[in-house]
């Protein structure tokens, strides 16, 4: 079902921006490398192609005029979540084109904070693009050209979103949030994201897994138990 | 995300160049050669290095800036205050201490100027990912902010609580070491943009705030827009661009007549400049030649001392600083004392507001009378100058530059005058210094 797909598309890019915050955390710091340059333009440009899905789907959607009133209320939701997401990563992006110019990597010598970051950033790189890990093959002068190319990014994303404030037209203070105030302490409790769906249908296989595992154990032990004291009867 | 009712630190385009200040003493103390010394930060399990002991940064900015331990105990204050560095054992307390104490340095993304102004949504989310963190224990003044955000953005809170699970499961990929790092950092960009208490500095502030945005005049757009259109259609046949110029364009004829004729002070002002005299009071005023010709009407009118307040007044506004108080009392003699020789007509409020004010001279002390005089001279005297004969006569004698003639042969024209090139100027540079003190006046 649309609503459904939206969602999902929804939380991805979520994931998404998350994970490109993270990155772009590290600019400028002492963990900043060619590596986490690539990092980031692959996350951003993940997130791009999803902004550009679930706008599609979204845009769809609400400018169909035969939807019901509820379905209607439920697509408004989404569309106040994915405008807020991309202005998120909208800003991201910004002070990414900015951190980047202002600390280039290859300068004779290198300004970058020691801020005691050290380690890399692909495992949050693989997170966002759904894969297992990272391969990072970029030449070395990469940094320069995708500082020319994340400005043009971030004028096309300035563009879509300017666009969608124009095609659809959803007055915020009328959208009721599904989340009340502390809703987060209710890990994953509540239908209102798929994400929460799925992380419980995770934990459920772990903690069979955990629990087969403990079994298995408790019985290697009695049988060692078991045979120890054979051997201890009859010697 | 906007703002909240006030930002933090007074209106967010105003230029802050003490935080690129900052931000270069910051940057100067990572070089590896001269910079601070570095430590590694012992926990139980893991081993955190760049922290730097408050001592040492003392030092390091009395060696590199050659001032005393207070001024640098105080710089080092003010970097721990706006953020740029953080302790680690007690980070509510934002203070530069001289001695073993550990800090570490922020990273750029959380500095203040990166984050210019620190976003409600972000704090949100901050504030969120702490409550799962604690489980719900969140501090006073956090609840309050909590609370009052979800009032504020309620409509985005799906979107909060999403970022906030979501930020937080991509900080488990970090190593255990990154996470901490990473954590303080947060916390202390929050601590700085939105302290737990509000000092009186706060409050200020913040009137101060009100207190302008109320007192800014609003004009109707319509209004706006009629007095652009106005001042565009009057001005167009002004601009050179937009209505060519004569009599030349200098930069294509290579002549310069043109700003010969429009020098500051010539004798025989053009047309077009003497028509736009009669634009506005302030345009006469700005033109050395206008104000003279207005003065020299004045003179006949017996106002002259109007106009001579007036630059008095001027001058002061805009002179030297040591030179106020002289300046101050040699107008009041000139112009406001009760016998003085050139007493100037002010109402007797502005007078009783000036002469309180004298008291105490500074530079603005007088803006109140020369505003007055101002608007007595722009409604009074100048419209009689523009029907003048004075001013008739003056349009009647103003030049109109003929063009100059396209010659229709190029290799006519006037040879054109080149700039030595810096190619050359380069090439003869080291000839000139070989050529040594014989080679007397150089000729480069």
């Amino acid at each position: 079902m649309a609503r459904e797909e939206c969602k999902a598309l929804l939380d991805a890019l979520n994931k998404a921006t998350a994970c490109y915050h993270h990155l772009v955390l590290t600019v400028g710091s002492s963990a900043d490398s060619q590596n986490l340059r690539e990092e980031l333009q692959k996350t951003r440009q993940k997130a791009q192609e999803l902004a550009v899905a679930a706008r599609a789907q979204l845009t769809a959607a609400l400018r169909d005029r035969g939807l019901g009133a509820e379905e209607r209320a439920e697509f408004e939701r989404l569309w106040v979540a994915f405008s807020g997401c991309l202005d998120l990563l909208e800003a991201d992006m910004r002070r990414a084109l900015a951190l980047g110019t202002a600390f280039p990597l290859h300068a004779p010598r290198r300004p970058l904070v020691h801020t005691g970051v050290t380690g890399g950033a692909a495992g949050i790189a693989a997170r966002a693009l759904s894969v297992r890990s990272l391969r990072h093959e970029a030449e070395r002068d990469f940094d320069v050209n995708d500082l020319r190319e994340l400005e043009r990014e971030v004028l096309q994303v300035g563009e879509m979103i300017h666009d969608m404030e124009m095609k659809v037209n959803v007055p915020r203070w009328t959208v009721q949030a599904r989340q009340a105030a502390g809703a987060e302490l209710l890990s994953g409790a509540g239908a209102s994201s798929v994400g929460g769906v799925s992380t419980e249908g995770r934990r459920r296989p772990c903690d069979l897994s955990k629990a087969l595992a403990a079994a298995v154990f408790s019985a290697v032990l009695l049988v060692a138990v078991a045979l120890a004291v054979c051997v201890a009867k009859l010697s | 995300m906007a703002a909240g009712p006030a930002p933090p630190g007074g209106c967010p385009s105003a230029q802050r160049p003490h935080l690129s200040k900052m931000e270069r003493v910051v940057v100067s103390m990572q070089d590896p050669d001269q910079g601070v010394k570095m430590r590694s930060q012992r926990l139980l399990i893991t081993v955190i290095p760049h922290a730097v002991a408050g001592s040492d940064i003392v030092e390091w900015l009395i060696q590199k800036y050659c001032i005393s331990e207070e001024e640098a105990l105080h710089l080092g204050t003010l970097l721990v205050r706006h953020g740029y560095l953080y302790p680690l054992r007690d980070p509510l307390s934002l203070l530069l201490q001289p001695d073993d104490t550990p800090y570490r340095f922020q990273t750029p993304y959380f500095w203040t100027s990166t984050q210019w102004p620190a976003a409600e949504l972000d704090y949100a989310i901050y504030l969120a990912k702490k409550n799962i963190r604690k489980q719900g224990a969140l501090v006073d003044h956090e609840k309050e902010h909590y609370n009052q955000l979800h009032r504020k953005i309620s409509h985005t809170w799906d979107l909060v609580v999403m970022q906030a699970r979501e930020q937080l499961r991509a900080a488990k990929q970090r190593r255990k070491g990154d996470r901490l790092v990473i954590a303080c950092q947060e916390q202390t960009f929050w601590l700085v943009h939105r302290p737990p208490t509000k000092n009186m500095d706060f409050y200020r502030r913040e009137i101060e705030y009100c207190r302008k945005a109320l007192g800014r005049t609003r004009v109707k757009s319509s209004v706006c827009l009629e007095a652009y259109l106005k001042f565009s259609s009057q001005h167009g046949p002004h601009d050179p661009i937009m209505s060519g110029c004569l009599p030349s364009n200098p930069w294509i004829a290579d002549s310069d007549t043109y700003w010969v004729v429009n020098a500051p002070s010539v004798a025989a002002p053009t047309k077009l400049r003497v028509d736009r005299w009669g634009f506005s009071f302030r345009e006469l005023l700005e033109d050395p030649v206008g104000r003279a010709h207005f003065m020299e009407f004045l003179r006949k009118e017996f106002s002259a001392e109007n106009l001579s307040f007036w630059e008095a007044c001027e001058e002061l506004r805009h002179g030297g600083q040591a030179q106020v108080p002289a300046l101050v009392d040699a107008v009041y003699e000139q112009f406001l004392a009760p016998g003085a020789a050139r007493w100037v007509n002010i109402d007797s409020h502005t007078m009783e507001r000036t002469l309180e004010g004298l008291r105490r001279p500074h530079r603005y002390v007088l803006d109140d009378a020369q505003l007055h005089i101002y608007m007595l001279m722009k409604k009074d005297s100048y419209p009689r100058f523009l029907k003048s004969d004075m001013y008739r006569g003056l349009l009647a004698e103003a030049v109109v530059p003929p063009e100059t003639k396209w010659r229709v042969f190029p290799f006519m024209r006037k040879p054109r005058r080149s700039s030595p090139s810096p190619a050359l100027l380069a090439s003869m540079e080291p000839a000139a210094a070989a050529g040594g003190p014989r080679g007397g006046d150089g000729e480069a």
